[in-house]
């Protein structure tokens, strides 16, 4: 290789691989991500052009603002720094393997700082007393003979602390891998259902239609509501069917998605379409008549007097029921316009409020021919795997990353001519030296104590 | 009862604060110990309230649905953990500042940052009361997960973390700047405890935080079928994990031509302040600014 070429290569090599870059790009990332939740995400370009004016609008849609995070502003840093990753795990990694396979023995304990001396009366076995103190303050000891005077007790802890941070990588990698899979290669799609229907395909994000593979039918959706008017669940019951068999039934609701052929549905939304006409009475004084009225159809009453539409329906109008707006025309002026609850037709008479009829004539809602329709977003996302999996890695990766760090002590006690056992205290702890600190002179006064 | 054991914690947070302050002026170690048991006793009723509050909750909610194995009660107390509006989430944000305070950071919760402590945790509680919708509502639909409890209590204890290595990064900026060379010896000693306060808390905080974001992401993939939706939540929350991922990483930075050991100091402050900016972006900003997914927080 030509000197200068791989002069180049190096000095690549160490920027691709230093943790500047990383800082840096983590904080482009984090400016980015900034302007993508100014800057809407993914809407209609007029949009931009209304919002922003059409110089500066059509500047950020040229620019691919309204998609950033698929633009090259987003995904440039984050395929520099899954390099980064890549590079830093191929140059760390090893390194950090040979730390971890090589353990705390009384070769290498020699090199630790002395913490502290003690010595023991001749005569006992000093064995049991210093492994209780160890085991007590610190943990569980080895013990080693190295010769006939000397013994050597040896803890370690978090030991595996060095593979911390590159598991978490792998792990960010995982999910990067994940969403790589997301993107490309799910199917993600609606499926829009009316009580009774059933469906054998559903409508991709592109408009398209896409076959399940499959026959479901919506057999029944229901609302459940609190006492506030609240909705407290939504449920689709479903049931799935296979070459025109019943295979399966299914409760779905929201949090608690159904997966049936390899496809995962989940409670999205729901509606109500009219079925037919509405039933109204319309009463003046004992006089009633009970008409059929399609929605948004004129309708002349039956004393021929004034003409009535239903403008609107709302199956559960302020938590008060079903409703139907209508208007109402007698004679010139503005028609009136109120709505009639089917289950509170006496609101008719409390004036300020929507439901107000003025004058002698009463509408009430007798039927309102209601069907629910439910709407389901429909996904196979083979990435998801990958992405848990990721999560599952972060777990481990970030407790020896941050809660174990290493910790090592040695004992070494040497007996001296006189029978007497002279102890020394050996330790370091680089990352966490107030807790080392702290358990190393807890442990030092107890092997110090008098018996 | 709730809103008044509230209201009176709010009151000895901010005495405690203030007797914080003092020992700092006065160098008295007393009123130090005098302020951290003041700050256990409000800990302790905030403690109470909150149960109180769960207990309030759980009785509505059973009230509506009467649970009837065990599993289900259980499932149903789970579910009414006191965290589903914007009122619960203040009261248990300024819950874990002085928990972390005391359980992580004893040594270090005394003086000026303390009072920090002390104070913000009366400051938000202070908000919880007078600007936040203290009534039960029932869950809704999209909040029933047994992922709530832990999502949520993740998520605000990486907040409650961040925001004590906010409170120390503010202390080491006013301790830094430009002093007579008299006294910066001793300074240096106590930027160099305030220099790993910061780091200890921010390292908590982002493993919760991280949690946090990971359990949100499982949940929102059950409830709204993906994982990652780009909502400006989550968004939000991926700034601040990018902005604290930076700042972990800079203390490891070699120095220009290796001479200064990584960035510390006033820089790793900076990024933590500014960090703290991000999170309370996150959590007010997003709510009343932006609209989004997490919208039921208002």
């Amino acid at each position: 290789m030509p000197p200068l070429f791989s002069d180049l290569t190096s000095r690549l090599w160490r920027n691709l691989t230093s943790i500047r870059l990383t800082v840096i790009l983590l904080l482009v990332l984090a400016l980015v991500a900034t302007v993508g939740t100014v800057v809407p995400q993914g809407e209609p370009v007029a949009r931009y052009l209304a919002r922003f004016g059409p110089g500066m609008g059509g500047f950020l849609v040229r620019i691919g603002l309204h998609h950033i995070y698929r633009s090259p502003w987003f995904l440039l840093p984050v395929a520099l720094l899954t390099l980064n990753l890549l590079a830093c795990l191929f140059r760390g990694l090893p390194q950090a393997l040979r730390r971890v396979a090589r353990p705390l023995t009384w070769e290498t304990a020699q090199s630790l700082p002395e913490r502290g001396r003690f010595s023991l009366p001749p005569g006992s076995d000093p064995t049991p007393r210093v492994l209780k103190a160890l085991r007590r303050e610190v943990g569980r000891p080895r013990v080693a003979s190295p010769n006939p005077n000397r013994i050597v007790f040896l803890v370690e802890r978090g030991r595996f602390r060095p593979l911390g941070p590159y598991i978490i990588h792998l792990s960010l990698l995982l999910i990067l891998v994940g969403g790589l899979v997301s993107l490309f290669c799910s199917v993600e799609g609606r499926l829009l259902l009316l009580e009774g229907e059933s469906a054998r395909s559903f409508v991709l994000s592109d408009r398209s239609e896409r076959p399940l593979g499959f026959e479901v039918r919506l057999d029944d959706f229901t609302v459940r509501f609190y006492e506030q008017g609240i909705p407290a669940e939504f449920r689709s019951d479903l049931t799935f069917f296979q070459n025109g068999r019943e295979v399966a039934k299914a409760a779905c609701r929201v949090n608690y998605p159904v997966t049936f052929g390899g496809l995962t549905f989940y409670q999205s939304s729901y509606g109500t379409r009219l079925d037919g006409p509405l039933t109204l009475k319309v009463c003046q004084g004992q006089d009633c008549h009970v008409l059929k009225a399609p929605l948004r159809q004129v309708l002349t009453l039956p004393d021929g007097k004034a003409q009535l539409i239903p403008v609107r329906v709302a199956s559960n109008l302020h938590g008060l029921g079903p409703a139907v707006q209508v208007a109402v025309k007698s004679g010139p002026g503005h028609p009136k316009v109120f709505w009639v609850s089917r289950n509170h037709p006496e609101l008719a008479d409390r004036a300020g409020t929507p439901f107000y009829q003025p004058g002698p004539r009463r509408v009430l809602l007798e039927d309102l021919p209601f069907k629910f329709y439910s709407v389901f977003q429909v996904r196979r996302d083979p990435g998801v795997w990958w992405v848990y999996s990721g999560f599952l890695l972060s777990l481990p990766g970030l407790c020896l990353a941050f809660l174990l760090p290493p910790q090592r002590w040695a004992v070494v006690l040497t007996q001296k001519p006189d029978g007497r056992w002279e102890g020394r205290l050996l330790g370091a702890s680089p990352r966490a030296r107030e807790t080392f600190t702290a358990k190393t002179n807890r442990l030092l006064a107890r092997l110090k104590q008098k018996l | 009862m709730i809103s008044t054991v509230i209201g009176v914690v709010t009151l000895v947070y901010l005495f405690a604060g203030l007797l914080f302050v003092g020992a700092a002026l006065w160098q008295q170690e007393r009123l130090n110990r005098a302020a951290c048991f003041l700050l256990f006793c409000g800990l302790a009723a905030h403690l109470g309230a909150f149960a109180g509050r769960w207990v309030q909750s759980y009785q509505l909610a059973s009230r509506h649905a009467p649970p009837e194995a065990f599993t289900a009660t259980l499932r149903l107390v789970v579910l009414q953990v006191p965290l589903s509006n914007f009122f619960e989430s203040l009261v248990f944000f300024s819950l874990a500042l002085p928990s972390l305070g005391l359980l992580s950071f004893r040594r270090h919760l005394r003086d000026f940052l303390g009072a920090m402590v002390a104070l913000l945790a009366c400051l938000i509680l202070a908000y919880a009361s007078l600007g936040a919708d203290a009534s039960i509502k029932p869950l809704m639909p999209a909040l029933k997960s047994n992922w709530l409890l832990i999502h949520v209590l993740t998520a605000f204890l990486g907040y409650a973390a961040f925001g004590l290595a906010f409170g120390a990064a503010l202390l080491y900026l006013w301790q830094a700047r430009p002093t007579p060379v008299a006294s910066r010896r001793a300074a240096s000693a106590v930027l160099h405890d305030l220099d790993r306060l910061i780091y200890q808390a921010v390292a908590i905080g982002f493993i919760f935080l991280t949690l946090g974001i990971l359990t949100g992401a499982v949940w929102a993939d059950q409830a709204w079928g993906r994982y990652w939706s780009w909502d400006p939540k989550e968004t939000w929350s991926l700034i601040t994990w990018f902005i604290y991922a930076g700042l972990l990483h800079a203390r490891l930075v070699k120095g220009w031509a290796g001479l200064v050991k990584g960035w510390a100091g006033k820089r790793i402050a900076w990024l933590a302040v500014l960090g703290f900016l991000a999170v309370l972006f996150t959590y007010f900003g997003v709510s009343f600014l932006l609209s989004g997914l997490h919208s039921y927080l208002t």
